[in-house]
């Protein structure tokens, strides 16, 4: 935003106020045209094609950095208002109903899908950064596999260490039994919307459990293990909360383009088959 | 500045650094000379030179010998016409004294050009599309293989910048001679400021070059360096300096006069502080702290004003066994207003906080005698009563701010108040997305120029990207002067015209934000040197787009303002944005 940001809350308020008083003006044009006899189903539809070629040009805005054309802050904002105003349109327009031909169920329900993911999109951009930052330290998605590899070298390491030093396997034997497993698994799709890491409580618990039975040396080893079982917990909350992050928008952002394609063929048919064309 | 213990000569109330060394062997620096080809005659004909004639030897502790100091801390240098022998705006490390030949400085300065910068174009809409359009495949690739006008190469690797189109511009109407015996440059080098001059060599000149930490030595046990450097750095910069200095903004040039020459000044910390940053890294925050020397000590009484003149300093207090961070003071700001004016309206303070230098700190110490005689007597009756508020001893509870104590002790512990343009993430906002280098990458070579990543406090990250730094550590020791700020808006820019790839800059920086790169030809294979066949390198880093009109693309390209380039000077900035 170009004026310095006073506060989001303050935001938030005055762009939804601004968007119900749009929502409330078209409701009340759309009801005295459908009472003069005007052809309201055309003017929304002209709206909505507009719309939506405002929300997807947001694409395009990121793809030309270079362009003074308002930062992406702000196109966000316009594009998640905007957002709010399309499908109240899509209502309007669709009149609230399942549509009836093929192709306008197929663009119905891509309409439903795109806005639906980008409603759950932006849902997910505010509630999991905050979890992710309180998790530990915040991790380059790329590098994760790597980082992953070197957890599990290291904590090898340790596990040979312990044995070559005090000559038991006890911490080899809890490493083959629980450890391995854990630091090899790969985090499941929607673990972070799941709370905490049961899996890791339940490792972490059985170190501790385990602790009676070592000695000292073992005993340091094994809190240097819990430091890596610590790292590899925070590992995979980032590892699958940036997936998460990611993965919505591979919903969103193709079938925005099925969803234009679908547009032209339905803004086609209809004008030919009211003879506009 | 306080009746204390400390038996510093000069400078009532400082413990550290300058309480003369007690140390039996010589300088750690000196395992590394400034220069390998300084021999014992040199040394011999320097002393009998007009110069240390009257510098007594025997004034210097056995440990930091004259003689050890000229063979370790200085260099015999000769320059050519029209060479440049320092350039306004650069960062240096030392001072230079005529021996032979004669110097011109400029008193208009050249363009940028001659100087060997590259002209500053200013931004427009149409240039940054066609630098789109015209974008790389490969990631730093270029075509040019020349390097700039001006600069030339020894055989031994030495860089020597010329001054272009030298007799155009080396009028006597635009410079003032200098010659054998004249020294220049000590002010930069031991007050860390940037050069205020460009200098050049008026035909084959010798000259002495004595880096800063020597001079420092010099100064400090010769009365005639002392009062010779002082004396040039009154008259020159300390009035200026002053007259910029808010407090004295309605002054007479008179009394500006005499609180000049009442003024006293100090350097505190090592210059090469990075190193022993990065060195001590790991230390505990207390250790660090106790290690960084004690300006001004809390519960002293103040008999003088501090002034920041460059660099950081640590404003504490103690708390329980510690000592916790108040804030922190940087150029212009003043320690001890307070207490000095409840003092003058009879109601004597200790000092409430304690001053510790963050790295390398030069202090300018004004008595209370000529503050009550010229400065309180102007202040406003507003004015006094915002100073004096607040003046009860610090209490207890930590201030109530959104990131608590913990972001402050984080931001000072880390150095980032170093930062003019920081480059901040808002991880409760920041959705990974990495817009930011993607758009980093798009206008910058097809490399992104910093890394989504950093150390991190209270929900924040401080991302490795070039901060622009108040103090540009990077620039201190550039060989072609190719890392420089830019006069528009002070950003640090390294011309990929006269980089060399000495990666210099790339060791200095504490933070660790210059990457050295191997560049790209058309085909994407590495351009390699014609002599040696090795890879050319250069060094590179984050410019703050000061080629793109919108302004830094990383901030302009984060959808969910999660990003922002901090100037950390204004701490309640800052907080503003965090409290968002
Ligand atoms: C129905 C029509 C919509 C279309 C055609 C559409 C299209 C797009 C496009 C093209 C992007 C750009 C993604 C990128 O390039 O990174 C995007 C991003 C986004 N959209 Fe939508 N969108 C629609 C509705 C919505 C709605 C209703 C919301 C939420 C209220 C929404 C929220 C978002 C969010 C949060 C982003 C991601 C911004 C980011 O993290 O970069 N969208 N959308």
């Amino acid at each position: 935003m170009a004026a310095p940001l006073k506060s989001f809350a303050a935001r938030r308020a005055l762009l939804s106020l601004a968007t119900l008083a749009l929502v409330g003006a078209l409701a009340l044009a759309a009801w005295l045209g459908a009472a003069a006899l005007r052809p309201v189903g055309l003017y929304t539809g002209w709206l909505l094609l507009g719309l939506v070629l405002l929300l997807a040009f947001f694409n395009a805005r990121k793809k030309l950095p270079f362009l003074p054309l308002l930062n992406a802050g702000t196109w966000l904002q316009l594009h998640v208002y905007a957002g709010w105003l399309t499908c109240f349109v899509f209502a309007l327009h669709t009149g609230a109903r399942l549509p009836g031909g093929r192709l306008e169920f197929l663009l119905w329900l891509c309409f439903i899908v795109v806005a639906a993911s980008g409603v759950s999109g932006l849902w997910l951009s505010r509630w999991l950064p905050p979890r992710l930052a309180r998790s530990g330290e915040s991790l380059i998605y790329e590098r994760i596999p790597l980082l992953r590899h070197r957890l599990e070298t290291e904590a090898k390491a340790l596990v040979h260490q312990a044995e070559a030093e005090t000559k038991s396997t006890t911490l080899a034997d809890f490493y083959l039994r629980e450890l391995g497993g854990y630091f090899a698994r790969s985090p499941a799709l929607l673990a972070p919307l799941a709370g905490d890491d049961a899996d890791y409580h339940r490792v972490k618990l059985e170190l501790a459990a385990l602790r009676r039975f070592l000695n000292e040396r073992e005993a340091a080893l094994a809190d240097q293990l819990g430091e890596l079982l610590e790292a590899k917990r925070n590992l995979d909350a980032q590892r699958a909360g940036q997936r998460l992050l990611k993965l919505w928008l591979f919903v969103h952002i193709p079938l925005t383009y099925g969803l234009l394609v679908l547009i032209g063929a339905h803004v086609w048919l209809v004008l030919h088959y009211s003879h506009r064309l | 500045m306080a009746r204390s213990t400390s038996s510093a000569p000069h400078y009532p109330g400082s413990t550290a650094p300058q309480a003369p060394a007690k140390r039996a062997a010589a300088p750690e620096r000196w395992d590394k000379p400034f220069s390998a080809d300084m021999g014992e005659t040199d040394v011999d004909l320097l002393l009998a030179h007009p110069l240390f004639i009257s510098t007594q030897p025997g004034r210097f502790p056995a440990s930091i010998p004259l003689r050890g100091i000229l063979k370790n801390d200085a260099r015999l240098r000769r320059f050519q016409k029209g060479e440049i022998i320092v350039r306004q705006g650069d960062y240096g490390h030392s001072a230079f004294v005529i021996l032979d030949g004669a110097a011109r400085v400029f008193l208009k300065e050249p363009t940028a050009e001659q100087l060997g910068h590259r002209r500053q174009v200013r931004p427009t809409v149409w240039g940054s599309f066609k630098r789109w359009l015209q974008r790389p495949r490969f990631a730093e690739q270029t075509t040019n293989r020349r390097s700039a006008a001006g600069l030339q190469m020894t055989r031994d690797g030495e860089a020597r910048i010329f001054l272009q189109d030298v007799p155009g511009v080396l009028e006597p109407d635009r410079t003032a001679l200098l010659g054998p015996g004249e020294m220049f440059g000590e002010i930069a080098a031991l007050g860390r400021t940037p050069r205020t001059a460009t200098i050049v060599a008026d035909g084959d000149t010798q000259m002495l070059e004595i880096r800063w930490q020597g001079l420092r030595e010099i100064r400090k046990y010769s009365p005639e360096w002392k009062q010779q450097i002082d004396q040039r750095y009154r008259e020159r910069s300390l009035r200026r300096h002053l007259a910029e200095t808010a407090l004295f903004w309605n002054l007479s040039d008179e009394a500006l006069g005499l609180i000049a020459d009442a003024t006293r000044f100090e350097t505190f910390g090592e210059f090469d502080w990075h190193r022993a940053y990065n060195r001590e890294r790991e230390a505990g925050e207390r250790e660090r702290l106790e290690q960084e020397p004690l300006i001004a000590r809390e519960g002293d009484y103040p008999n003088g004003l501090l002034l920041v003149r460059s660099g950081f300093a640590r404003v504490s207090s103690r708390y329980n066994h510690g000592e916790r961070t108040e804030s922190y003071l940087g150029k212009g700001e003043a320690f001890g207003l307070g207490e000095l004016v409840a003092g003058w309206r009879g109601k004597f303070r200790p000092l409430r906080h304690s001053l510790r230098a963050l790295g390398y700190v030069d202090v300018l110490f004004i008595p209370t005698a000529v503050l009550e005689q010229h400065v309180f007597p102007q202040l406003t009756p507003e004015q006094l009563a915002v100073l004096t508020k607040d003046l009860a001893p610090a209490s207890a509870a930590p201030q109530p701010d959104h990131t608590g104590n913990s972001f402050l002790e984080f931001i000072v512990a880390g150095r980032f108040i170093n930062g003019r343009a920081a480059m901040l993430i808002d991880l409760d906002r920041c959705t990974r997305c990495d817009d930011c280098v993607r758009a980093c990458a798009a206008t910058h070579d097809n490399n992104p120029r910093f890394i989504r990543h950093g150390p991190e406090s209270g929900g924040v990250m401080v991302a490795s990207a070039c901060m622009h730094c108040v103090d540009p550590v990077c620039m201190i020791g550039c060989p072609t002067g190719a890392i420089h700020r830019e006069s528009i808006n002070g950003q640090v820019e390294i011309n990929p015209d006269t980089c060399i790839g000495c990666s210099v800059c790339a060791q200095s920086c504490p933070y660790g934000t210059i990457q050295m790169v191997a560049l790209h030809d058309d085909a994407g294979l590495p351009v390699v040197t014609e002599e040696t066949g090795e890879p050319i390198r250069r060094a590179t880093k984050c410019d703050l787009c000061i080629d793109q009109p919108a302004g830094p693309a990383c901030v302009n390209a984060c959808p969910h303002d999660a990003l922002l380039r901090a100037d950390m000077r204004s701490f309640d900035d800052l907080n503003r944005w965090l409290r968002r």
